[in-house]
């Protein structure tokens, strides 16, 4: 792969180099956030299919619309579920800059940065699991749903049953790339990659992450607003 | 992903860039664990699955020879299957939920362990750094905790066997209810449970396989190796790992949901149920369609996952023992290029009948029935590929053409089945039975003999029994069709599957002598295998001694590696390659390697 | 794995790039705010319809921004991306016919399951305690679960 320079010429295809000059590992990651995407997808997928099969189903903006420490019958929905959004968007951004000041070999600005990304990620779920706690003191859980459907008629478990499963499975997914995150910083502070040359494990780790906010937007969307 | 690191320590190894480095020379100590348990060395995992695969193979197999016994000899009893099945087989005759766990369990068995990890895990491995020119897979790391996941899961659903309750009973494809409620059978408590382990570890394993497969393809191919050189294996080898890395994550998600119907309390498949002995379920609101259309997402790219391994290496041993260029090498791999694509988008065939939209219903026919199209193409590129040829009856050439033979015979039944009308009939019956055991179960079979006895020389540099495989080729051939051949006339009879006793159905009395005859043959098809098995073991001990270096006079490059290759399969530089994969009998010569460059007055020259 | 790759070819994904899609994604996460309050308690089914179309559009342009920019797609090689995109196009059927399977399912219900749709169209009394928490809620979970298994039984 020391041919970078020729990578836009003519043999991309000709073997002996990756045609898409891009590591092996990169192009794992790649192919292993598809696979992931299809998790999700069959779950958000099925999701929809039982809505669907449904008649009725619950209002968000009456289910979501409570705010920790705020008082009792407080009604803001969709605010709290905002703020969790944009926690997930700017530890995103603090992450492509991790990665981008990886590709600057600018150890000090990965480190600042990842640190940034870990709190990020922390506080997403730190929020997850009042929302959680709260919805659980409502009396909502896998297999039992207090809240009534939009026209006021009973509705399914199968609108919490999905909500914590779905939620659950992506805040797994974050839990585990915060995980990812705190390694690589261990590993940056250790200089591993100032040794190795290059920070294309960072890298790697942001595409991790990116996904896991790609997919707090389908959830977002899914859940919250439609 | 934390494991990259240790990938990483290990890349210099992986790539090839520096070709003709010393990367062959690292000699550093083997131990026996290093190089027969936990091997790196994609040609050692690829051993480790195939003998895997065929212990299991053997296990699958002896349970459709038990159950076989119930239904051939409904009415005998055999006081020996009491001593070595207890209380499974009480008096001496197969019980009912034993009956049921024997079918279900040859049918997972088979179907993932045998046929896809046996399979495409066996040859992926050992062919694709072989044959695209690379000195192990992209990741060796991953790929031995693939094979290892793989044992895992082997380990879980072999316990399963041996719970109070017995192991999962309610057929391979566990539809809920049955499979969400362990009050519905015992097969449904533990067994299940284990079950799910089981597939999960698998899941996690055919994707840590497939995606190192398809990076290596991608990535590591050697100098001069473009895409449309690689052999024909290779591609059907990419495109199976495409097909399970994007559809076993579907599954995946559907048994999710299903352990949370089983143990939480949720209702995702679950509605209106009573059960008898318990009464009524609180459940309401789930759909037992969803599961089956999860459960199919992945279940039809499966079928492909099982054939297209078996295609691949079948047109590769058919071009080099027929001494010509495979026909249509383009056409071979768009058409498998357009069943991968129409793997995805055809699942509910399999639910024509469960109360699925019949408009719906038929766009699914129609998109079924497109699949007949690169089907054919690919039968017809065979045929040709041996008219006339210069046909060399090797016992791995003859596994290759008996697969064309099945699949043709399996594949046109399968055009009945795709039409949802006749499905209305057939479902259900004997007749899917045999559709899918030949077209997909004994052809895909026949498609990884033929490899096993065309690689062998490679993988031990030993070759086979000659005899010992003519032997095993024919009586499993006729075999094949004496079984299933006529459960097409019991199928059309209206036949159903999956039940107990056939001989207190008065409509299916009259079949009590054909099921005894297929279930002999059932046995003795089986013993054969026990022989070949024997000749495997044997040979790789006592074989005749592999000589040359390229005894089959092959094109491709595992043939330029020494006859015992070790890890890093080349001594030296890896060999640049000149020109694609067939150039057989062109311009007089009856081969022309892979390796040879393109001569001032040669033909025309891909 | 010389470190050559992935370094040469970062044009185009500068810092001021990254502060572009940032304000991008908060833009457009603020008009599906926007829409969302203004969904609040509206009557119109077709407006609602319309709207949730136009929160799907900003979600599919939020992800490209972040798969194209974040995960530095849109500058990596044409054949890259068309090999992660092309597969994604298998999305499509997948999503029409699970929904449509599922849309025809209820259909199915209504008709031939009448229990089904009387409870779609039973009003169940609003509950007391929309915001409060407490065992109370839980506790009526049950009893709402315990009246349903009554009902189904009677039903059988």
């Amino acid at each position: 792969m020391a041919t970078t320079t020729t990578a836009t010429t003519t043999k991309l295809w000709g073997g002996g180099k990756s045609p898409f000059n891009v590591e092996y590992g990169k192009l794992m990651m790649w192919y292993f956030l598809m696979s992931d995407a299809f998790t999700f997808g069959a779950f958000l997928i099925s999701y929809g299919t039982i809505r669907f099969s449904t008649n009725g189903w619950p209002d968000p903006n009456e289910v979501f619309k409570s705010f920790p420490f705020a008082p009792e019958g407080v009604n803001a929905p969709l605010v709290f579920v905002s703020i969790m959004t944009f926690i997930l968007i700017i530890s995103s951004v603090t992450m492509v800059l991790a990665v981008h000041a990886g590709h600057n070999m600018d150890k000090k600005g990965v480190v600042k940065n990842l640190i940034w990304t870990i709190i990020g990620g922390l506080a997403f779920l730190g929020c997850q699991a009042w929302e959680w706690t709260h919805l659980h003191h409502e009396g909502a859980w896998w297999g039992s749903n207090p809240f009534l459907n939009a026209d006021g008629t009973a509705s399914s478990t199968n609108f919490t049953n999905y909500f914590f499963t779905i939620t659950g499975f992506h805040g797994f997914h974050v839990f585990s790339g915060v995980i990812i995150n705190i390694v690589m910083l261990i590993m940056t502070l250790m200089d591993k990659f100032e040794q190795r040359g290059h920070y294309l494990m960072i890298e790697k780790a942001g595409l991790y992450w990116h996904f896991v906010d790609l997919v707090w937007v389908f959830v977002f969307t899914c859940f919250y607003l439609v | 992903m934390s494991n990259e690191a240790v990938v990483h320590a290990h890349g210099a190894v992986a790539t090839h860039e520096g070709h003709g480095d010393h990367h062959h020379e690292h000699h550093h100590h083997e131990t026996f664990i290093t190089k027969y348990v936990f091997s790196q060395d994609h040609k050692m995992i690829a051993k480790q699955f195939l003998i895997t695969g065929m212990v299991w193979a053997v296990l699958g197999g002896l349970m459709s020879v038990l159950f076989r016994l119930q239904l051939g000899y409904p009415d005998a009893t055999f006081p020996w299957l009491e001593d070595i099945l207890g209380k499974w087989a009480k008096g001496g005759r197969i019980t009912q939920e034993a009956y049921y766990a024997l079918v279900t369990t040859h049918g997972t068995v088979l179907v993932f362990f045998v046929l896809t990890a046996g399979l495409s895990g066996t040859f992926a491995n050992f062919l694709i750094p072989l044959q695209v020119g690379a000195r192990d897979m992209a990741s060796p790391f991953m790929n031995m905790l693939s094979y290892w996941f793989f044992f895992a899961a082997s380990i879980v659903m072999l316990s399963s066997m041996f719970v109070e309750t017995g192991p999962f009973s309610g057929g391979w494809t566990a539809y809920p209810p049955l499979s969400a409620l362990g009050d519905a059978s015992p097969g449904s408590k533990t067994g299940m449970d284990m079950w799910l382990i089981s597939m999960a570890l698998f899941v996690v394993s055919s994707l840590l396989g497939g995606l190192n497969y398809i990076a290596t393809v991608l990535n590591m191919r050697t100098k001069g190796m473009s895409m449309t050189r690689l052999p024909l294996t290779i591609w059907a080898l990419f495109f199976t790992a495409v097909l399970g890395v994007l559809s076993f994550p579907v599954l995946f998600s559907g048994f999710i949901l299903l352990i949370f119907d089983r143990n939480f309390g949720t209702s995702f498949y679950l509605s209106d149920i009573f059960i008898n002995g318990v009464g009524a379920l609180p459940n309401e609101g789930g759909s037992a369609i969803l599961y089956q259309h999860l459960f199919w997402f992945l279940g039809h790219p499966e079928v492909y996952i099982i054939l297209l391994p078996a295609m691949g290496m079948v047109s590769e041993i058919l071009s080099v023992n027929s001494r010509k260029p495979i026909f249509g090498y383009m056409a071979m791999i768009g058409s498998l290029f357009a069943i991968a694509i129409l793997a995805f988008l055809v699942w509910a065939h399999h639910m024509f009948v469960t109360g699925l939209n019949p408009f719906l219903g038929s766009i699914f026919v129609l998109l079924t029935l497109l699949i007949a199209v690169p089907s054919a193409i690919k039968v017809f590129n065979w045929l040709t590929t041996l008219w006339r040829g210069n046909i060399r009856f090797t016992p791995g050439m003859l596994f290759a053409i008996g697969f064309v033979s099945l699949f043709i015979s399996g594949g046109l039944t399968g055009i009945w089945l795709g039409n949802s009308a006749l499905d209305i009939h057939l479902h259900d019956t004997y007749f899917v039975i045999a559709h899918f055991h030949i077209v997909m179960g004994v052809a895909s079979m026949f498609g990884m003999f033929a490899g096993i006895y065309h690689w062998f020389p490679k993988m031990y540099g030993k070759y086979l029994n000659n005899t010992m495989g003519y032997i095993h080729f024919w009586v499993t051939l006729a075999g094949a069709y004496l079984i299933f051949w006529p459960m097409h006339y019991e199928g059309l009879a209206g036949m159903p599957r999956r039940y107990y006793d056939y001989s207190i159905w008065e409509s299916f009395k009259q079949f009590v002598e054909l099921n005894r005859f297929i279930s002999t043959v059932a046995m003795i098809v089986f013993a054969v295998q026990l022989l070949f098995l024997f000749n495997f073991f044997y040979s790789i001990f006592k074989g005749r001694k592999v000589t040359s270096l390229n005894p089959w006079g092959a094109t491709t490059l595992e043939w330029t590696t020494p006859i015992n290759p070790g890890h890093g399969n080349w001594v030296g530089e890896i060999p640049e390659v000149h020109r694609w994969a067939y150039d057989y009998g062109k311009d007089g010569k009856e081969f022309i390697a892979q390796t040879t460059p393109v001569g001032a007055d040669e033909s025309e020259h891909h | 794995m010389s470190h050559t790759v992935g370094h040469e070819e970062t044009h185009g994904g500068g810092t001021g790039e990254i502060k572009k899609v940032t304000i991008i994604l908060s833009v457009l996460t603020i008009i599906e705010l926007v829409l969302g309050f203004w969904m609040i308690g509206m009557e119109s089914e077709g407006l609602r319809l319309a709207i949730k179309g136009a929160i799907i559009i900003l979600m599919l342009a939020k992800a490209f921004y972040i798969v194209g920019y974040f995960m530095h797609l849109k500058h990596e090689i044409k054949n890259l991306i068309m090999t992660i995109v092309v597969p994604l196009a298998l999305f499509i059927w997948f999503i029409i016919a699970f929904l449509s399977d599922g849309n025809s399912f209820r259909n199915l219900r209504n008709t031939y399951d009448p229990y089904f749709k009387e409870q779609s169209t039973i009003k169940v009394e609003k509950k007391e305690h929309g915001g409060s928490h407490g065992a109370a809620a839980g506790a009526h979970a049950d009893t709402t679960q315990h009246e349903t298994k009554e009902a189904v039984e009677t039903k059988h």
